[in-house]
């Protein structure tokens, strides 16, 4: 198990190394779960590796209190993930622009990255997610609570262990309060993201009333549905996600490589 | 000669042992041992045990691959021998016709 030490947390990171042949000028790609009860075990298994083969460098890391990363008492404001991101970029020498992968609240992670240095993001797939916005913070403090209530029982032993490891967070750090406290970007500062978005949901997930406001403040973003998946669509349909951002990373490529001749023949 | 499966079985059983900690000391692993409802793994289990896979077999055996051609509820649901097999098929090019 690999640990990199960042901002005082130690933090559990994985790279894919097999794959495809990658250059020393290979695109770089951080893959960020979701809270509380997520782990970087939902992009390992479904999109970690198909990407890798496309040449890219894919790093991944477990969040602070989640997977196999440690769990301080406190931190764990929107800025402290951010903070972590941040940290880790540096440690594995990441200096180019980047491509984020958000699931759920990862996606938040990498808008507030973004909203950050907004030249060193090259595009943002966010799965079932949302920017930094009062409303979708007011909604994960109302779930966050809803979480510490639930219960175990009568219920499969490795889904009673996950919701063990949920409540431990919950009750024994600080990130309830802390996290829907989070201070929040200025909804002007998101003019300053110009990369490439792309925002898929699940067709029966409720934060797919979000996607309206997503495409308001950044209106670039590109909007993908896929009827019959909940918020855990990463998971439950990760070969229809991973059509729909191959698809979207091949379009890019198109696009870039067009821009680029553009320039020449000018 | 066709890798030997018992052997193979042997360092699966040895690998999930590690991973799962204190949670394994007392399971009975086999074949047939479903990696969910047996042995009680969870999906960051399963990235734990393809790191050892890598460390003990390199680019032999591509997990990667396997785990590609299985969504991640077949992978809840598959049994310590379909990954012996699957071992054993990447590790020994069966040479009966040579």
């Amino acid at each position: 198990m690999n640990l990199l030490d960042v901002n005082g947390v130690a933090l559990h990171v994985a790279e894919i190394t097999a794959g495809g042949t990658r250059g020393p000028d290979a695109p770089t790609a951080v893959l960020v779960h979701g809270m509380a009860g997520d782990s970087m075990a939902s992009w390992y298994l479904t999109l970690a590796h198909p990407l890798a083969e496309r040449g890219m460098r894919v790093l991944l890391h477990d969040l602070r209190g989640h997977g196999r990363s440690d769990a301080p008492a406190h931190g764990y404001a929107l800025d402290d993930f951010v903070n972590d991101l941040e940290g880790l970029l540096a440690a594995w020498g990441v200096t180019g622009p980047v491509h984020l992968f958000g699931n759920s609240f990862g996606g938040t992670i990498a808008f507030g990255y973004a909203l950050r240095h907004p030249y060193r993001v090259a595009a943002i797939t966010a799965i079932d997610s949302a920017p930094p916005t009062a409303a979708w913070f007011a909604r994960m403090g109302r779930r966050l609570g809803q979480a510490g209530k639930l219960t175990g029982a009568g219920r499969h032993p490795v889904f009673a262990r996950r919701l063990r490891d949920v409540q431990r967070l919950l009750t024994e750090t600080t990130l309830a309060t802390e996290l829907p406290a989070s201070r929040l970007p200025d909804p002007v500062a998101f003019e300053s993201v110009t990369c490439p978005v792309l925002c898929l949901y699940g067709g029966d997930s409720p934060l797919r009333d979000l996607a309206a406001e997503t495409e308001r403040l950044l209106p670039q973003t590109r909007t993908v549905v896929l009827e019959g998946a909940g918020h855990t669509v990463l998971v439950d349909r990760a070969a229809d996600v991973r059509g729909h951002v191959t698809a979207w990373l091949d379009d890019l490529t198109t696009s870039l490589i067009g821009a680029q001749e553009g320039r020449t023949h000018g | 000669m066709p890798a030997d499966k018992t052997a193979i079985l042997a360092d699966i059983d040895a690998m999930l042992r590690a991973v799962l900690g204190d949670f394994g000391t007392d399971l009975e692993i086999s074949a047939a041992s479903a990696f969910r409802d047996d042995l009680g793994m969870e999906s960051l289990d399963v990235v734990s045990l393809a790191g050892r896979l890598q460390a003990r077999y390199g680019e032999d055996v591509n997990f990667a691959q396997f785990l590609a051609g299985l969504d991640v509820s077949s992978m809840t649901e598959l049994r310590v021998g379909q990954l012996v097999d699957y071992v054993a098929e990447s590790l020994g090019p069966v040479s009966a016709t040579s």
